[in-house]
């Protein structure tokens, strides 16, 4: 919550109205509200009000364990918790000097590309919804629980797994794992084929995102975007190729890249990066080296030597970093988290301006932000 | 403009030339503060204009185009229990006189603790691939550095971010005012000696 | 974890015991409460445990399958074949129980009629009145429009009353389906069919609540001024023979007056609501659904130019027999004019209906609530019952117009009653506005205005010059 909400809102002229969008809305996107200034269907200004989701983990981890703030971390971005899972194992790796077994590496990676699946099945699924397409929120749910079901069987969470620990991962898999997975491969493939009919190519879904959101290259690496929206608009900058992690190199997939960085582009960037991701899953399955699933050297209360520093990955929704400081305690001694739908956000305040009311939903939705991020 | 062949080495040599005065920080030396990023190549400035100066130097005249993040790390010590709310000892259903499981943060004697908060930027060059962090202390009590915001949109919010719950001012920002906490809040959460006031949400 | 407990306590066990037999014992300290134990979560159990014994539990936990197993090999799965069983089964029972109702339905109905009076005429007679009477009194009921008049009036008048809980009943299970889910399958004996029952009296006995800023009066009458246009608009429709309200000879130009007037009451919902957003919401519907009614209109002209009468009746005549034997002589199968007369006046239907992918006023996810925001109850209840009741008209004058509207397909099913036929088109339609509703998007507003405007009426417009010129040759 923020004071700026008087500050920044322009003397309102008569014909103009102020109207809040938010906190509690049905575009699913969690707690945030925007002020809009509208003068008809127009907006004049619009000023994002972001804090209602702050639980202040970067000061509860100053007094938590490592293996505690594991736990923290699965509630940042709870769409993708594996990512925050292993971004957060990253960094703290990297501080100890924990070398982490090939076969935990590639079911991190497996567990990651799962999760981005269900994640950007859940944005399709959401924004079908706000475009007004009911069916394709139930369709996205349906395939999302086959992976939430996987997750379940492994770790036994379908939101918050903590599966990702330090040095590996939590639990080997169980016997039947394997299988439900291929089966899960080609069933999505073919529901992938038939998500493009429904939604991605039908006329009023382009006419309704392809003509609004444009942005361009230069103006979405000045706004610090990253993920799906930044190469929606043409940059190919992911985290996987730029500073592959977790033996991501030993993997053949592509990074879709976008035209005109439009809402459709950064949606149909989503439903390709399905594709890809549904491509490294098939290739880990293939071959997925035996070994332990948790490195050595990881005591039961961690204490990292003093240092600080920066591990990133490729989130579902962008370039998720952490920044970690260690004095030598049981607790970090600053766990600052880079989150991508923090930074996404920011730009509503200048692309708002001069859109209709109709297409805010849109833009937003398009955005794909969660906000356990963006507030942490 | 852009450069492929920057590699951490280039680039340190590049920046003794053009900012002598900041120090480009190998391993940490013994007893000194332990401020390398580790596995990038790290660059600390004595004041806040040079920084600027350095931001646009490196976006404009480099091509680091990206800023990926800033942040700020309080180097005032140990962080004070009285900042929160509840006993950070999260179990429990331990029984009375069992271990706890949080032992709260002592001071480590290898340890340079400051009074200073200190801002961490990090910058990508896409093309090289390639990051270089900038740090710069400022002083906790009244301490203000240049807004990026000139340089890099994206400084926005994160320059907010830090207002809010650092207390750092950030000059020439056109909105800097609180984002995260809420409005009754005084006082900046993330500093290690912030105390929690009793507020009408704590039962 | 610690496993400090166990010897954290024997200590103190040993000194409470010790310390009775060294001294006099103080007052002891208070017993610790005895620990409960916490019930066992009943979702661990397995699906045998008896609170999963109840009928909705056992559709959930039956009926759950991986749904890739389900979608391979659908037709090995029993109850997918039962299902598909069952509902030819229904069609079927239905085309049969049509056929004889119309053979022998009359009979019977004469049949039961002269028994009435019959017994009518021996208790008359054991009261004294004359014979005469009792069968002038059988003429009177069988001739005089006081009778009959007022009974079709109420026959129409439930059309519209049953009808939607038909409709939102089917409108649920087909989005159920197409979303891979059941939809309403508890209440009511079978696949939930009294589930529009119970919602309705779930909405009677809802409060009716009103803003403090609302019109009063306004808000009050606007449900009623949406609804009763509706009913009044089913009164020249012909369900088959003789089932007609009224017979007017302006059907058409009727039908499309009273459509009309409901508008007024979406604008007096929207006002009366006090409310920002409800009255934007309103002017937005209002003006959709007169824009559209414009395309609606001049699509219809060149069915009136073939049929050569404004009569619904008519019109459904004019279309019977056939071509070269067997391609029945509907106006959809004329050569350019009957199809693209057909998709305007579909599109504009839709558009009319409120319906998605023009279903600015009722979306949830805009931001503009709607019009009817600020109604609870019964009266919410109303504007969704017209919107069933104008969606069942403008698939009605679909059939009509372009399908023969009673007259068979093929010249060889004539044992099948008319009526059978016209309702059956008319659910096909019903069945493709929900399907479009549930696979479309939405329509920004400029774009459905752009539509209108811009598209549908100067084809419209086209569509009457090519009729003209079919008249013509």
């Amino acid at each position: 919550m923020t004071e700026t909400a008087a500050d920044n809102k322009p003397k309102l002229k008569s014909d103009q109205m102020f109207i809040n969008l938010g906190p509690q809305h049905p575009s699913t996107h969690g707690v945030l509200r925007i002020g809009l200034t509208i003068e008809g269907e127009i907006i004049v200004n619009a000023v994002p009000d972001v804090g209602y989701l702050h639980r202040g983990t970067e000061k509860l981890a100053e007094i938590r364990g490592y293996h505690h703030c594991v736990v923290l971390s699965d509630r940042w971005d709870y769409l993708n918790a594996m990512g925050n899972n292993m971004v957060f194992c990253m960094a703290a790796e990297k501080l100890m000097g924990v070398e982490v077994p090939e076969r935990a590496q590639q079911l991190r990676v497996l567990m990651l590309e799962l999760n981005r699946i269900a994640s950007h099945l859940l944005f399709f699924g959401t924004y079908g919804i706000d475009i007004g397409a009911f069916t394709a929120f139930l369709h996205a749910f349906r395939e999302r629980e086959m992976v939430l079901d996987l997750f379940e069987m492994v770790c036994g969470a379908r939101m918050t797994y903590n599966y990702i620990r330090l040095g590996g991962v939590m639990k080997e898999l169980p016997k039947e794992w394997l299988d439900r997975c291929r089966e899960f491969v080609p069933f999505f493939k073919k529901r992938l084929a038939e998500y493009d009919d429904l939604l991605s190519f039908n006329p009023i879904f382009l006419d309704r995102t392809k003509t609004v959101g444009a942005v361009g290259g230069k103006e979405a690496l000045a706004w610090g975007w990253s993920g799906p929206n930044l190469r929606a608009s043409g940059v190919p900058y992911d985290m996987r190729k730029f500073q592959p992690y977790s033996s991501y190199e030993k993997f053949d997939f592509e990074i879709p890249v976008g035209k005109d960085g439009s809402c459709w582009d950064r949606y149909y960037c989503r439903v390709r990066e399905m594709h890809e991701s549904l491509k490294i899953v098939e290739q880990v399955l293939g071959g997925l080296p035996e070994g332990p699933i948790l490195g050595k050297g990881v005591a039961k209360v961690p204490k990292a030597p003093p240092g600080e520093t920066y591990a990133a990955i490729e989130g579902a929704r962008g370039d998720l970093g952490i920044h970690l400081v260690s004095d030598g305690n049981m607790s970090p001694y600053r766990l600052h988290v880079k989150a991508p739908s923090f930074i996404n956000l920011q730009i509503l305040q200048e692309m708002l301006v001069g859109q209709k009311i109709s297409d805010v939903v849109a833009i937003l939705g398009s955005i794909d932000i969660v906000l356990g991020e963006v507030d942490r | 403009m852009t450069t492929t062949t920057l590699d951490r080495e280039a680039l340190q040599a590049k920046f003794a030339e053009k900012f002598p005065e900041a120090e480009t920080i190998g391993a940490p030396a013994e007893g000194s503060a332990p401020t390398e990023l580790k596995g990038y190549l790290t660059v600390r400035f004595p004041d806040g204009e040079r920084l600027l100066a350095a931001l646009r130097w490196l976006k404009e005249d480099l091509g680091f185009a990206y800023l990926d993040m800033i942040s700020a790390v309080d180097w005032k010590g140990p962080v004070d229990i009285d900042g929160y709310i509840r006993d950070p000892n999260p179990n429990v259903f331990l029984p009375d006189g069992a271990t706890p499981q949080v032992q709260l943060p002592v001071a480590n004697k290898t340890v340079a603790y400051r009074d200073a908060v200190e801002l961490v930027y990090l910058l990508s060059h896409l093309d090289a691939k390639i990051k270089v962090c900038l740090k710069l202390d400022v002083p906790r009590d009244g301490g203000s550095a240049p807004s990026a915001i000139g340089v890099f949109k994206s400084a926005d919010w994160q320059e907010r971010e830090i207002f809010d719950l650092f207390g750092v001012a950030f000059l020439n920002h056109p909105n800097l005012s609180k984002i995260l906490t809420p409005d009754f809040l005084k006082g900046h959460p993330l500093r290690k000696d912030y105390k929690h006031q009793k507020d009408r949400f704590d039962d | 974890m610690t496993d400090k407990p166990s010897e954290s306590d024997k200590p103190d066990e040993a000194k409470k015991e010790e310390a009775p037999a060294a001294k006099p014992a103080p007052a002891k300290p208070p017993a610790k409460p005895p620990v409960k134990e916490l019930p066992k979560p009943v979702f661990n159990e397995h699906p045998t445990h008896p609170a999963y014994q109840g009928r909705a539990s056992r559709l959930l936990h039956a009926n759950r399958m991986a749904p890739n197993r389900v979608w391979e090999d659908k037709w090995r799965l029993p109850r997918y074949r039962n299902g598909a069983i069952m509902l030819a089964g229904i069609l079927g029972g239905l085309t049969v129980g049509a056929v004889l109702i119309d053979r022998f339905g009359m009979t019977v109905w004469m049949k039961l009629w002269n028994t009435l009076f019959a017994v009518l005429g021996r208790v008359a007679a054991a009261a004294g009145a004359s014979a005469d009477s009792v069968a002038a009194a059988k003429a009177f009921a069988e001739t005089s429009p006081w009778i009959w008049s007022p009974l079709k009036v109420i026959l129409v008048l439930h059309v519209i009353l049953v009808a939607p809980i038909f409709l939102v009943w089917w409108e649920r299970k087909i989005s159920a389906h197409m979303q891979s889910r059941f939809g309403p399958m508890y209440v009511g004996w079978f696949h939930g069919v009294l589930q529009t029952v119970a919602d309705g009296i779930k909405l009677l006995l809802k409060e009716n609540i009103q803003p403090a800023s609302a019109d009063s009066w306004v808000h009050r009458l606007a449900p009623a001024v949406v609804c009763f246009p509706a009913i009044l608009a089913f009164a020249p429709v012909s369900f088959g023979g003789d089932l007609i309200a009224a017979d007017i000879d302006v059907s058409v130009v009727y039908i499309f007056a009273m459509a009309g007037i409901s508008v007024v009451g979406i604008m007096m919902a929207g006002w009366g609501s006090g409310n920002k957003y409800s009255l934007l919401g309103g002017l937005r519907s209002a003006a959709q659904l007169v824009s559209y009614e414009l395309p609606r209109g001049f699509a219809i002209m060149p069915v009136i130019m073939f049929a050569g009468s404004l009569s619904l009746v008519r019109i459904a005549d004019a279309q019977s027999g056939t071509w070269f034997g067997f391609v029945p002589r509907w106006f959809i199968f004329y050569p350019v004019v009957g199809q693209l007369s057909f998709l305007i006046f579909l599109i504009a239907s839709v558009a009319e209906t409120n319906r998605t992918p023009f279903d600015i006023p009722e979306a949830e996810s805009e931001l503009v609530a709607g019009f009817h925001t600020e109604y609870s109850g019964m009266r919410f209840s109303l504007f969704f019952l017209a919107e069933y009741a104008y969606m069942l008209l403008a698939c009605l004058l679909m059939s009509a117009f372009f399908f023969g509207g009673g007259n068979p397909p093929l010249p060889g099913l004539d044992f099948v009653p008319g009526w059978y036929w016209f309702l059956g088109k008319t659910m096909a339609l019903v069945f493709l506005f929900m399907w479009f509703r549930w696979t479309f998007p939405r329509l920004r507003v400029d774009r459905v205005m752009d539509l209108c405007w811009k598209f549908l009426l100067p084809w419209s417009f086209a569509n009457i010059a090519f009729a003209g010129l079919y008249l013509l040759f």
